[in-house]
């Protein structure tokens, strides 16, 4: 875990953390003294046939038990209780990053940061847990060193050295199988993302027949998986059993020096049996250290991405102002720079209803970051007026208010139509449906459930509740870009229709980015924008009578 | 809104089939099991040999018989250690196997799902269980299956060399059963539900994630974002809460298995002090059975440890099973219909029980012929060109293909000879020429780059970075809109099918596009029968016959110049089109 950000988690949970940590530690000493107590049992009654130590003994292995049993059980659940309300905090902070509404410079993709929120953080806080682990390993490591060194100080000494030794040993194997495993894993991913791949797009398959030669497809690439799956179990095979034979050599090895103190005399039974059990037992704390440190490997990597996100600067640093009064331009762009767009202007009044036609569609997107809001100003030229005051003075909330962005790729959440259309009353929300010719997704009324994404609604059904939400919110200036395109011809033509009556009173604004002929209609002036300029300027019907490149664009 | 899910499998079906693929691999499955049970058995032989020096130093003997039993015990660590590595690399061969041939089966019968299963399902279970189930398990197999193979076999090992030792120690440490026994049956009814409440919450927490995060433009557009960062922590808490639930449980459990270690290891040094003190065992025998119960509590943490990743597998399991053991369509009688006509009869429609979306619509392809479908969003095109490529049952009425009925054709019959190319554009990930040879293996690049010609995508073709070797889909060279369905016409004309059926959104591609695309969807079913959903007129006005729908019914049938002289409803489309 990086370490501000790890820093920051034991700050955050320290009462939990201590709490745990002291715990796990209690408990692998109480672990590493069952074998010496066994030992105890055996050399105080089971070989003297003493019932009163018998029973002496007894209690003590099983007060050993209760502390054991407690200790783990609250510190366990203290220190992953610690881990998984960091992984949640982790997770809101990331949400709220990402959902900043003035936009972070993570330099993420969705899917990547997706993936941070879901994998890194569980990662990220593995760190957390490790602590714990670690200083409960080494709590085991001193507690069977002491036992080992009061025994026979030579034997403890000697056990303390060798088996940690030992132990590192056998890692030579660890980067060859780190990385057959790591081969294997990308493999079983690159199957499975066939799978998912070939599965999505089944109905194109089956449109053209294609399912068995899919199969076949996926057959093949998951017996390739397999070779190397099994390339990697021969190198895990080898690893495990060298483990084997190593302890087991070491416990040959210990149990002839203790089985030779003990027939000289030189240590009592319970003695050999406590050196025997706790030489196996240290294997243990030193292979969770092992493992503590690759965790806190993955952890600091998971950690350094969480932190990008954190870290990430704001995209723009918005003003303070409120709206101002309507203005007779609504939106007013001089000059402007940005992008592909090139000294460009546009004027929207009070009460328009203005086309815009890009012949290129990243001028479109240029003009549509810009409206959003979504540009720093220092990366564009020019001016942007809302109402006639300076864009970025606005209050980036307020400026949203004024200007509304619906964006060709439709987002529609999990929820019910009333709440996707937004918070207003049952007739305005019926009225935008009807604007937005989108009666037919009324089968259940208003209450009709959408899931996520609005998947249960065909593609024009989407798009026709998104131009209703628009129009149910009723901006000042309502921005839309190519709003039908997965509408019918006569239904975009009873959109055309409606758009300029739900949208024509005055004071209101509205652009429309697209390249529909019956949208371009049905606007008031239509601006063509071609090379980051404005090219043309005029009515739908006059730019068709002059401009052939226009004709071509837009005619079917 | 649930939709009616895929199988899953019951637990004793899982068994069997699991059973089942062991059986088919005998040979591995001998193999595995020997090498397992000798390389634990040799991880009995220290033990054993400590309680034999015990005695030997109770009995006051010299030092001449260590060499020996030190020997001993490294000779086991030795075997062992070879066992052990052989074992580990059998089984893994044997599990993968059998897991490959799951997952291949579980893949073949996800595809060959026939089309009115698929229709009411959908792909995201189906997504699901190739992706997400087959991942669980393999990582069951994979990384835990070994070590847990190897634990439980320890743990009846050991239990064994108990009763060898002397038998009445054995039965001492078997009171140690009845604790673990019920520390499982209290913990398993309790924590499985919490497993399926937890993996459905996170799926509900990436959900609201990926929502919130795609939709990011239209969350601050519409100043949501508060909402949804809400929505987000609390699904994000509501994971935090069960995991922290489910972690509780355990450590209750584990408490418990604490409880019957004490109490195992406690009777077992009870027993060896009773036989001492009466002579029938020695300090020797009593100190190994202590050491083998010691052994125990490992193992035993470990099938703890892994239980979750056991539970979670074997639900997973099931759920394969369930996918693997549906049928396949059945393949019917090798009819051959003479000709391509294709004639259509619905008497009615309905989507389960829904409204009437379709009434008292016929229609007669003959070969050749092209029709189009004309009308509002909602007439029922789209329905009636998946019932035409017999995608969907009518729920009252018929589809024939050359005077045979498609249920007698059969699934995989129909599809050879009707194809579909819907509004649902998909390019597979991979070279692009792969991607078209799902359409016919065997094409060379020639036919590759022939077909693509045709459909107009000669040009992008020659732009890409590697031709046709180029990696398109996810992860590589993104397609535009107009490109995928230029691809998907290309498919179609390598599949070379005797009926076309188009349903294709043209308009994504702007209006020149769309000009394009129309010539290439001409270009692809030139010769073929075919039916076209038209969303642009002149796809129409193209077609030798039309048919006008409103409202699931067919209200206007001729040619274009028919339709237009009658002065009807497609007239007055065709005057509002024109004038645009």
């Amino acid at each position: 875990m990086k370490r501000s950000l790890l820093l920051r988690a034991i700050k955050r949970h320290r009462g939990r953390l201590a709490g745990g940590v002291a715990l796990l530690c209690l408990h692998q000493a109480t672990e590493a003294l069952v074998p010496v107590v066994i030992g105890l049992v055996i050399d105080r009654a089971v070989a003297t046939s003493d019932t009163g130590a018998l029973v002496v003994t007894l209690a003590g292995l099983a007060v050993l038990f209760t502390v054991l049993a407690m200790a783990w059980r609250f510190g366990s659940r203290l220190s992953y209780g610690a881990a998984e309300r960091e992984a949640h905090l982790l997770r809101v902070e990331i949400a709220e990053r990402a959902l900043d509404p003035r936009g972070r410079r993570t330099g993420l993709r969705d899917g990547e940061l997706l993936s941070v929120a879901a994998g890194d953080t569980e990662h990220a806080v593995d760190a957390i847990r490790a602590v714990g682990l670690s200083a409960a390993a080494c709590t085991a490591l001193l507690v069977s060193a002491v036992a080992l060194v009061v025994v026979d100080p030579p034997l403890g000494i000697g056990v303390l050295v060798v088996v940690p030794l030992a132990l590192l040993a056998l890692q030579w194997l660890a980067p060859l199988l780190t990385r057959r495993s790591d081969a294997q894993q990308a493999a079983l991913a690159e199957t499975t993302a066939t799978a998912v791949d070939l599965v999505t797009g089944l109905r194109v398959l089956r449109g053209i027949g294609a399912q068995h030669h899919a199969a076949e497809r996926y057959a093949a690439a998951s017996k390739h998986t397999l070779v190397q799956t099994l390339r990697t179990a021969n190198t895990k095979g080898l690893h495990l059993g060298l483990t084997t034979a190593v302890n087991g050599l070491l416990l040959a090895a210990i149990t002839g020096v203790a089985g030779w103190l003990a027939l000289r005399g030189d240590i009592t039974i319970g003695e050999l049996v406590a050196v025997v059990g706790l030489a196996q037992f240290i294997a243990e704390p030193v292979q969770t250290l092992g493992w503590c440190v690759q965790l806190f490997a993955t952890a600091r990597a998971s950690a350094g991405r969480v932190s990008k996100v954190l870290d990430a600067p704001p995209a723009i640093t918005p003003g303070e102002g409120r709206v101002p009064a309507p203005a007779s331009d609504r939106l007013l762009l001089q000059n402007i720079s940005y992008g592909g767009l090139e000294r460009f202007g546009l004027r929207v009044k009070a009460g328009e209803v203005l086309g815009v036609l890009a012949y290129d569609p990243r001028d479109a997107e240029s003009l549509l970051a810009l409206l959003a809001g979504n540009v720093a100003r220092d990366d564009y030229q020019g001016t942007v007026r809302i109402d006639g005051v300076p864009a970025e003075t606005l209050d980036i909330a307020e400026a949203r208010s004024v200007v509304l962005v619906e964006h060709h790729h439709v987002t529609l959440f999990e929820g019910s139509l009333r709440e996707n259309l937004g918070d207003r009353p049952d007739e305005e929300l019926l009225a935008a449906v009807h604007a937005a010719a989108a009666e037919d997704v009324l089968t259940a009324g208003l209450d009709h459930e959408l899931v996520e994404r609005g998947a249960n609604l065909s593609g024009g059904q989407r798009q026709r509740v998104a131009l209703a939400r628009a129009f149910a919110a009723d901006p000042p200036v309502l921005v839309l870009h190519d709003p039908t395109t997965a509408v019918d011809a006569v239904t975009e033509a009873l959109i055309a229709d409606r758009l300029a009556e739900a949208r024509g009173r005055s004071p209101r604004g509205t652009i429309v980015i697209t390249s529909s002929p019956a949208l371009l209609r049905a606007a008031h002036r239509v601006t063509v924008l071609d090379g980051g300029t404005v090219v043309a300027e005029g009515t739908h019907d006059e730019l068709v009578a002059a401009q052939p490149r226009y004709r071509e664009m837009v005619l079917r | 809104m649930s939709r009616p899910l895929l199988p899953t499998a019951t637990a004793r079906e899982t068994w069997a089939v699991t059973r089942a693929e062991f059986a088919r691999l005998p040979g591995l499955s001998t193999a595995a099991a020997v090498l397992l049970v000798g390389a634990s058995a040799t991880g009995l032989v220290a033990p054993w040999v400590l309680g034999r020096l015990v005695d030997d130093v109770i009995a006051g003997a010299g030092t001449e018989q260590l060499l020996y039993r030190v020997a001993v015990i490294a000779a086991a660590a030795v075997v062992g250690g070879l066992l052990t590595a052989a074992g580990a690399a059998v089984f893994a061969r044997l599990g993968e196997t059998v897991l490959a041939r799951l997952r291949e089966r579980v893949v073949d019968r996800a595809l060959h799902l026939p089309s009115a299963t698929l229709e009411r399902v959908g792909t995201g279970d189906l997504v699901a269980r190739t992706g997400d189930d087959v991942a669980v398990v393999a990582t069951a197999i994979t990384g835990g299956g070994p070590l847990f193979v190897g634990a439980l076999l320890s743990i009846v090992l050991t239990a064994a060399g108990l009763f060898a030792l002397d038998w009445r120690l054995g039965l001492a440490g078997l009171a140690a059963a009845p604790g673990y026994a019920l520390a499982l049956r209290w913990y398993l009814p309790l924590s499985v539900p919490f497993y399926v409440k937890e993996r459905v919450a996170s799926s509900e927490r990436a959900q609201a994630m990926a929502g919130a995060l795609q939709g990011a433009a239209t969350v601050r557009a519409y100043r949501r974002e508060r909402e949804q960062t809400d929505l987000i922590e609390q699904r994000s808490q509501v994971t935090r809460d069960l995991a922290l639930d489910v972690f509780t449980i355990y450590t209750r459990f584990s408490s418990r298995i604490n409880r019957a270690e004490l109490i195992g290891l406690s009777a077992v040094l009870i027993a060896g002090f009773l036989l001492v003190r009466e002579d029938m065992a020695t300090v020797g025998a009593a100190t190994a059975a202590a050491l083998y119960f010691h052994r125990l509590f490992n193992p035993i943490g470990l099938l703890l440890m892994e239980a979750d990743t056991v539970l979670q597998a074997g639900a997973s399991l099931a759920r394969l099973v369930g996918v693997s053991s549906l049928p396949l369509p059945p393949e019917a009688a090798p009819h051959q219909p003479g000709q391509k006509r294709l004639e259509v009869t619905v008497a009615e429609h309905r989507y389960e029980g829904g409204p009437v979306v379709l009434a008292d619509v016929t229609l007669t392809l003959e070969p050749g012929e092209r029709v189009a479908l004309v009308g509002a969003s909602g007439a029922g095109k789209t329905t009636l060109a998946a019932i035409a490529a017999g995608i969907i049952p009518p729920s009252d009425g018929a589809v024939r293909l050359g005077g045979v009925p498609l249920t007698d054709l059969g699934e995989s019959a129909t599809r050879r000879r009707i194809a579909l190319v819907s509004q649902e554009v998909h390019v597979f990930a991979g070279p692009l020429a792969d991607d078209l040879r799902l359409a016919r293996p065997d094409a060379s690049d020639d036919e590759l780059t022939a077909a693509l010609e045709r459909t107009g995508s000669g040009a992008w073709l020659r732009a890409l970075p590697d031709g046709l070797a180029t990696h398109v889909g996810e992860g590589g060279h993104q397609l535009t809109a107009g490109q995928a369905q230029q691809l998907a016409l290309a498919r179609l004309i390598l599949a070379g099918p005797d009926v076309a059926v188009l349903d294709e959104a043209t308009a994504e591609a702007g209006s020149s596009g769309a000009r394009d695309l129309e010539r290439a969807a001409v270009a692809a079913t030139e010769g073929r029968t075919t039916l076209i959903v038209a969303h642009r007129l002149t796809q129409a006005a193209a077609a030798d016959r039309i048919l006008v729908m409103d409202e699931g019914r067919v209200v206007e049938e001729g040619s274009h110049e028919q339709l237009l002289a009658g002065g009807g409803r497609y007239a007055q489309l065709w005057k509002a089109w024109q004038t645009n």
